[in-house]
């Protein structure tokens, strides 16, 4: 049985309260330097899933670097410590937590999930040079020195998906996209998956781009499937459940893609494994034989996988390894720069032209888009559901098709009404 | 010396320590604490001026939104016109009493419960458009870039010096509306407030006070909403929803409105509390809701009765008994 994000909300509830607190990791070696690392990010509220599996994964790698003595940052010997602040995705909050952090936890680094919340707390955060890291690229501004994607780039990677979609199913020539119509989350993947589907030859029939006052979503997946699509696309959805079981009733035979499918097994439940396998996503579950491969840049995916759903059985969600993976590329960089100093590490960072990217293929872009080479884009897993399982079908290059067809990807956002620099 | 005198000695050291309080109190914080000071401050603004628009016994759910319309206003002109806070923050007013003056002619129709509904629907309608209209406003992710100067070397992004800033502008704004509920036209929002049809029949428009408490209201709400993003630096339509609104009545009726402080314990008391229970954010609502029902039930004139209820029960004065927005 799996778990909703209503569920999860629930059930971690205690973590929540635990993890706010801030309680670091506690396996130091006596009178060792500790690093501290913070995370800045919804762990209550409708964004926890994006948020608080991220610190379990976390907390894992460092309990993993700290049993093993720590990391050696300029020839000196670091312990790391975690410290969370639950900013429920509200702005002000958001703002006190990651203030505090900085000035009174005095954190090396921020993670954040992304959105307004990054946006509100960037320009303090340049004023004092506050290396930041966010899920989504969309957030880079020409003014975000500090502010690095160096794992998702939502939603550039989408691209890969639908590219491969095609490929593997040349009989589907058409598409519905049916999000919600947030800018940070719906209407960047809208407009990313549309330019996906131009380049790849799929007919775009209809869209509907939601609020997020929509409770009931019969109409809505009738109304689109009335143009008798052989793609359904949910773009990046807050509603996956919802859909797919709509999809589910009403007989829906096509083919599914969608930016992931959080808690896919309680999707299963709901309607059956038979109709959910060859469901396409983008979000791997670490277990996959396929991260082993070479030029994967995360270490040991599937002893973390395993340790992780041993402390969290039902928590694995999409960001339950990104978070782990920006903290591990930081302080690659800190090791590089020999120190802790964030412009040094940034410095250090962006010094490398092909930098470490957890799937391989790795290079600083978004100058273009959005004004800044602060994103890492490089090759991205298209995941599909067999057996009721995520598996690892491909690593497509999003650097192979952002270099032919940017061009598409801005005419759509600027369609939607969102930021470019072009 | 007269009582008079002892009167007004008394109401000049309680001022001059109260000054001190709040001039000193953000050296005694801890730096993220200093930013929720200088929310607290912000929502003194948005509770008082709110208690202005209730003064002619309406309550409205579009107050949130207003603080909307003056941080659009002053992020807008200060991305598009690159005007400076000292600028912004009065156009962010004059945006917001201009939205009022214009909502008065559909709201003011109704009273009552149906001019509450009818301002939480009105609220909803611009807050669609700031979502919707996703090139001017930024739909769901807002706006971002309106920041708080660097004047003479100091920058006003930190806390103390934005701080000091929001205090002067609110104790003006505070001033102003103390003023005015003083003044005939706060006296004559009262008379329609607790005898509307006696007022009228002496040839007072209540539509016409009304109409000025809400456009009034609406300006210091939308100044405070210009202070707000300033200090944030971006603006989302999330910032300004009906749980928002919530609050404020929430800081209005625990702290009591029949005097001019009532709103000011309230929001002070609240959000001290609030930042102790931070912890425990799942069951925040749960605690609001059972604060609010048990002040609701034990202390209905809030919490500004409480010194009066003390006097009462020692025999120095009589018991706080009148009902609120009863009309009588």
């Amino acid at each position: 049985m799996g778990i909703s994000r209503r569920d999860f909300v629930r059930t971690t509830a205690a973590g929540a309260v635990i993890a706010s607190t801030g309680l670091p990791s506690r396996v130091f070696a006596a009178g060792q330097k500790t690093i501290k690392v913070g995370m800045n990010i919804p762990m209550t509220g409708d964004y926890a899933p994006w948020g608080l599996p991220g610190l379990y994964g976390c907390q894992i790698v460092a309990d993993d670097i700290n049993a093993a003595g720590g990391v050696d940052i300029g020839g000196e010997n670091y312990g790391i410590e975690m410290v969370s602040y639950d900013h429920g995705y509200d702005i002000e909050k958001a703002l006190q937590g990651y203030k505090k952090m900085v000035s009174e936890d005095e954190v090396s680094m921020v993670m954040m999930l992304g959105g307004a919340t990054v946006g509100a707390v960037m320009p303090w955060g340049e004023r004092k040079d506050v290396f930041t890291t966010t899920l989504l690229s969309s957030d880079v501004t020409p003014e975000t020195e500090h502010l690095l994607a160096p794992v998702e780039s939502h939603p550039l990677y989408v691209v890969t998906g639908v590219d491969w979609l095609a490929r593997n199913h040349p009989d589907a020539k058409t598409a519905v996209i049916v999000t919600n119509n947030d800018v940070e989350y719906g209407l960047q993947a809208a407009a990313t998956f549309q330019a996906a589907f131009e380049v790849a030859g799929i007919e775009v029939v209809d869209m509907n781009l939601h609020g997020f006052d929509v409770t009931d979503f019969a109409p809505l997946v009738s109304s689109v499937l009335a143009k008798n699509p052989d793609i359904f696309c949910m773009a990046t959805s807050f509603y996956t459940t919802a859909l797919m079981e709509q999809l589910y009733h009403q007989g829906f035979k096509g083919k599914v893609i969608s930016t992931t499918l959080d808690y896919h097994e309680e999707v299963i439940a709901k309607t059956s494994q038979e109709f959910v396998d060859g469901t396409i996503h983008q979000f791997p579950s670490f277990d996959d034989p396929r991260l082993n491969d070479a030029g994967i840049a995360f270490p040991n995916p599937n002893a973390f996988d395993a340790e992780y759903r041993k402390r969290h059985p039902n928590d694995w969600s999409a960001v339950s390894w990104e978070y782990p993976a920006i903290m591990l590329n930081w302080i690659e960089g800190a090791k590089a720069a020999g120190n802790t100093n964030s412009n040094d590490v940034l410095a250090a960072l962006k010094a490398n032209s092909n930098p470490s990217f957890v799937f391989g293929g790795g290079r600083w872009w978004g100058k273009e888009l959005w004004g800044l080479d602060n994103i890492v884009v490089g090759n991205w897993p298209i995941v599909v559901i067999e057996g009721g399982k995520t598996r690892i079908k491909e690593f497509g290059s999003v650097t192979d098709w952002l270099d032919k067809h940017s061009a598409v990807l801005v005419k759509y956002m600027k369609e939607h009404g969102l930021r470019t620099v072009t | 010396m007269s009582d008079q005198g002892r009167f007004n000695l008394r109401h000049a050291a309680l001022g001059a320590a109260l000054l001190v309080i709040v001039v000193s109190v953000p050296h005694f914080l801890k730096f993220h604490h200093q930013d929720l000071l200088i929310f607290l401050t912000i929502n003194v603004l948005v509770v008082c001026s709110y208690r202005l628009v209730t003064l002619t016994g309406e309550w409205s759910l579009i107050h949130a939104v207003m603080l909307g319309v003056g941080a659009y206003a002053a992020t807008l002109s200060h991305n598009h016109l690159g005007l400076e806070i000292w600028f912004t923050l009065p156009l962010a007013g004059l945006t917001g009493a201009l939205v009022a003056a214009l909502l008065c002619f559909p709201l003011l129709r109704m009273t009552q419960f149906y001019f509450l509904i009818g301002s939480f629907a009105a609220g909803e309608a611009i807050r669609l458009i700031w979502v919707e209209w996703v090139s001017v406003f930024g739909g769901t992710s807002g706006l971002r870039g309106v920041e708080a100067p660097v004047v003479w070397g100091i920058d006003f992004l930190d806390p103390i010096p934005y701080y000091y800033f929001c205090l002067a502008v609110v104790t003006l704004c505070l001033l102003i509306l103390y003023r005015i509920e003083n003044s005939r036209i706060g006296l004559t929002l009262h008379a329609i407030h607790w005898k509307a049809a006696l007022a009228e029949s002496v040839g007072v428009d209540a539509w016409k006070y009304r109409a000025l408490a809400f456009i009034i209201g609406s300006f210091f709400a939308a100044i405070a909403g210009g202070l707000k993003i300033h200090y944030l630096g971006s603006v989302t339509p999330n910032q300004f929803t009906i749980g928002f609104m919530v609050f404020i009545l929430i800081w209005v009726i625990v702290g009591g409105y029949n005097k001019f402080y009532g709103p000011i314990i309230g929001v002070v008391v609240l959000t001290i509390f609030d930042e102790s229970i931070r912890e425990f954010e799942i069951v925040r609502p749960a605690i609001y809701g059972g604060m609010l029902i048990l002040s609701i039930l034990f202390l209905p004139l809030g919490l500004e009765s409480i010194p009066s209820k003390f006097r009462s029960w020692f025999g120095a004065g009589s018991t706080p008994s009148e009902p609120p927005l009863t009309d009588r």
